[in-house]
């Protein structure tokens, strides 16, 4: 790899022969009396992503346009939008696989707009600050690994990446405010199943609540939604069923574990 | 050689603190899609159509049951006044209502059974196939009993 | 919580991980901080990077300095950033003769840099980290780790915004505004276009901070000055599944591929070199992206037939004159520039090279250089100062 300065094909390009995509973007800025869409053409190759083609928007054709986004691999969570009416991450959303010549983009839903397809994520945060969360698990690695020697055992960071996706898909966080919603309480399993310094009890307790684990319909668009396998609604039943189990055992005398 | 330790975001406020969210956003509030999104079919998956599909046979059903009270009293008027209502009852423009009835209970009924499974941690990796499953069932029924329906008007 | 009227008021210019350190810093040394980036923060190259913690082994061999200050840097961010790590150690394996044949250099080289080293079998290697290529000859483990590449730094944007900076993304630097005095040109502050409601407006500063990584030479130019800053891109590949816990490195001379780390449910294999002057538009090219896999599946085999989740490039700032090859002669340290005493520039400092791991490190050079300028007599709090969580930046 000596000698060469953009070496070979650029299986991401935004200038590829063939036919144009239209991208009906949605924009916003602070003032305006309403948000409308604009639309952009662009050629893409068979990788090419939709924050790809966002942001060669943004470098070519219109600067003002702000989105979100920082890691490239669904790891920062911060590039969640609306795609042609699905959560979906743009940066591992490819276009050519929408399997449609015209893609609309949109903010995600239920957060507050800051412009364009920009969303402050406060109020999504606020959720997890709620009930607390710990943001890296212990692993158990495969059944014959060792631990390096000075390592007491293998850690990874927690499924979830923040990206509101969940949040955006839910009907009931679409109508209530006061729900705390698939993220926080997938994180309440989690934290229930293995605490690392939380205390479960408190959380199960906390999230116990008819805007807690109780709200929720099932309806398992936040699963559907999520790109990180959080698996939110599965977590909520989960929590369910500790949360009865707590209940029964008190009813019958027992104390709570 | 490296040390283990765990940091956790900071636990406090029991449920959402809107004035924190309100703070920051300058007034703007988060752009909730409302109740009015729970019938816009646009990017739904099976699961949403679950549930739109439940809160929809359940106001049904509800309804149904008022009006199934206020012929109920027509008892109390005699048998002349509920003769007249058996009448109408046979015309196929009502039987046709009933067919809906029942697609209500055994959607609202057999979905039902779903939720209730799943919402105790109950079959939850395979609620999909059990809701395909259960109303493919409720399709059969509900065929089944249609065809009875008519026959009889 | 807000700063005193009359502490110095200093405008950093880039929202990366460099931009937050300094920030950081500056807040703590009692100055007043607006902070500045044109898109989300982290945006740039820092959220795009591998997300591996150096243990500096890496440069052990050939760039001693860079070993010692990443090293340093390593233990300072496990102590102020606990939990933003996944700290599972790293392995240099070798897998050919020819590696095997550097590893005594290699382990040498480790210990004379003060990076903890400790030479590992092939069978314990293998028990260890069970999907390696069984071919492989030995072993040297290195403190090395993964880091969220984005939520790391957005800890040194949380503490120093509650420590009372202003932090403004979505807002651009489009000019600077420069005083003509009978000794020089003087930058007394930033102009900005606000993405968010279209305005323009001014930022008056005592002190401007370049600090927008491979854009650095773009920026630098709004001041009518000119910085030696080549961006050089590298590409990444992440596919599906979790193949190691350690970060599995390829023990030979610094070559492309050569690096495997998981994060969450992937593997990120990286990375290669090229140049380019277009940070803002980076090519994904197809043969460097076969190239990640070939290295990669040579160190961890069950990669060759892995599902790709994504391929992306990140720009890396490379210190040195146009007219390099490949980006990797380069030097990797970092340099603070002085406008003034570099090119007659005042009110104008920039910062550029690095490394992710050694952002902190970064952000005391350039405060020590500030306060010098200032005539403040402040000392670096950040070795030991801890880290808000990250997802304070929201509350």
């Amino acid at each position: 790899m000596t000698d060469v300065m953009d070496p070979g094909f650029d299986t991401h390009s935004t200038e590829a022969p063939g036919r144009p995509f239209r991208f009906r973007v949605f924009r916003y800025k602070q003032g305006d009396r309403a948000p409308h869409f604009e639309e952009f053409s662009l050629h893409v190759a068979e990788d090419t992503t939709v924050l790809d083609a966002l942001t060669a928007i943004r470098n070519r054709l219109d600067p003002t346009l702000v989105l979100r986004h920082s890691c490239f691999h669904a790891s920062c969570g911060t590039c969640g939008l609306r795609v042609n009416d699905r959560e979906a991450m743009a940066c591992v959303t490819k276009v050519v696989d929408l399997k449609s010549p015209v893609i609309k983009v949109e903010p995600i839903a239920n957060q507050a707009l800051v412009a364009d397809l920009v969303t402050d994520m406060v109020d999504f945060y606020a959720r997890f600050n709620a009930i607390g969360r710990a943001f890296v698990q212990a692993v158990a690695g495969p059944p014959d690994a060792a631990t390096p020697e000075g390592v007491g055992h293998y850690s990874r960071f927690e499924n979830c990446i923040e990206c509101g996706l969940c949040l955006s898909a839910c009907p009931i966080v679409a109508s209530d405010p006061r729900y705390l919603g698939p993220a926080a309480l997938a994180a309440a399993w989690r934290a229930v199943e293995e605490p690392r310094g939380l205390d479960p009890n408190a959380i199960l307790q906390l999230t116990d609540d008819e805007q807690g684990s109780w709200r929720c319909h099932a309806a398992f668009e936040c699963s559907e939604a999520c790109p990180a396998n959080v698996d939110p609604a599965g977590a909520i039943m989960l929590l369910r069923q500790r949360q009865v189990g707590e209940q029964l055992r008190s009813m019958l005398g027992g104390r709570r574990r | 050689m490296s040390e283990r330790l765990v940091e956790q975001s900071p636990a406090g406020r029991e449920g959402v603190d809107s004035a924190a969210v309100q703070r920051r956003t300058d007034g703007a509030s988060p752009r909730r899609r409302g109740v009015a999104s729970w019938g816009d079919p646009r990017g739904r998956r099976l699961g949403g159509w679950a549930f739109v599909l439940h809160r929809v046979t359940g106001l049904g059903i509800l309804i149904y049951l008022f009006l199934h009270l206020a012929v109920l009293s027509l008892l109390a008027r005699g048998p002349s006044a509920w003769d007249d209502f058996v009448s109408i009852a046979l015309s196929p423009f009502f039987l046709f209502f009933d067919v809906v009835l029942i697609f209500g209970l055994l959607a609202h009924g057999l979905n039902g059974i779903r939720v209730t499974l799943v919402g105790f941690g109950l079959v939850v990796d395979r609620q999909k196939a059990m809701f395909v499953a259960l109303m493919v069932l409720g399709a059969i029924i509900l065929i089944v009993a249609a065809l009875r329906i008519f026959e009889v008007g | 919580m807000s700063q005193a009227s009359s502490a110095p008021h200093v405008v950093v210019v880039g929202g990366g991980g460099t931009g937050a350190a300094v920030a950081h810093d500056l807040v703590l040394r009692g100055m007043s901080i607006t902070l500045v980036e044109r898109g989300e923060l982290t945006s740039g190259t820092t959220g795009r990077h591998h997300g591996l913690l150096h243990s500096g082994a890496r440069y052990a061999v050939k760039d001693r300095e860079s070993a010692v200050e990443c090293i340093e840097e390593n233990r300072i961010l496990r102590r102020i950033a606990p939990g933003s790590f996944e700290l599972n150690d790293g392995l240099f394996v070798a897998i050919t003769p020819e590696d095997e044949a550097c590893e005594p250099l290699f382990f040498e080289s480790c210990l004379a840099s003060g990076v903890p080293a400790r030479r590992v079998t092939r069978e314990e290697a293998l028990r260890m980290e069970p999907n390696l290529n069984p071919a492989l000859r030995c072993a040297v483990q290195v403190p090395d780790g993964t880091m969220d590449a984005m939520r790391l730094p957005l800890r040194f944007f949380a503490t120093a915004r509650r420590n009372g900076a202003t932090i403004k993304p979505f807002t651009e630097a489009v000019a600077m505004t420069i005083v003509q005095n009978p000794g020089g040109r003087c930058v007394t502050g930033v102009a900005v276009q606000d993405h968010m409601n279209g305005r323009r407006y001014e930022i008056g500063a005592d002190i401007v901070v370049n600090a927008t990584g491979p854009w650095g030479e773009k920026i630098a130019r709004l001041a009518g000055v000119d910085v030696p800053i080549q961006p050089s891109p590298g590409i990444l590949v992440a596919v599906r599944g979790r193949y190691c816990n350690m970060v599995i490195n390829r023990l030979h001379e610094s070559g492309d591929g050569d690096i495997v780390l998981p994060q969450r449910e992937l593997s990120v294999i990286g990375t290669s070199s090229w140049v380019t002057d277009d940070p803002d538009h980076l090519a994904v090219p197809a043969n460097h992206v076969e190239e990640m896999f070939r290295q990669g599946s040579a160190m961890i085999p069950a990669i060759r037939s892995a599902q790709t989740r994504a391929t992306w490039s990140a720009a890396r700032p490379l210190i040195g004159e146009r007219g390099a090859s490949t980006g990797r002669e380069l030097s990797r340290t970092f340099k603070c520039f002085d406008h003034a005493a570099e090119d007659g520039v005042e009110g104008f400092v920039t910062i550029s090279g690095g490394k992710a791991t050694t952002l902190r490190a970064m952000a005391e050079a350039t405060a020590d250089v500030i306060c010098r300028k200032l005539g403040i007599e402040s000392p670096c709090r950040t070795r030991e100062y801890p880290l808000l969580a990250h997802t304070d930046y929201y509350a």
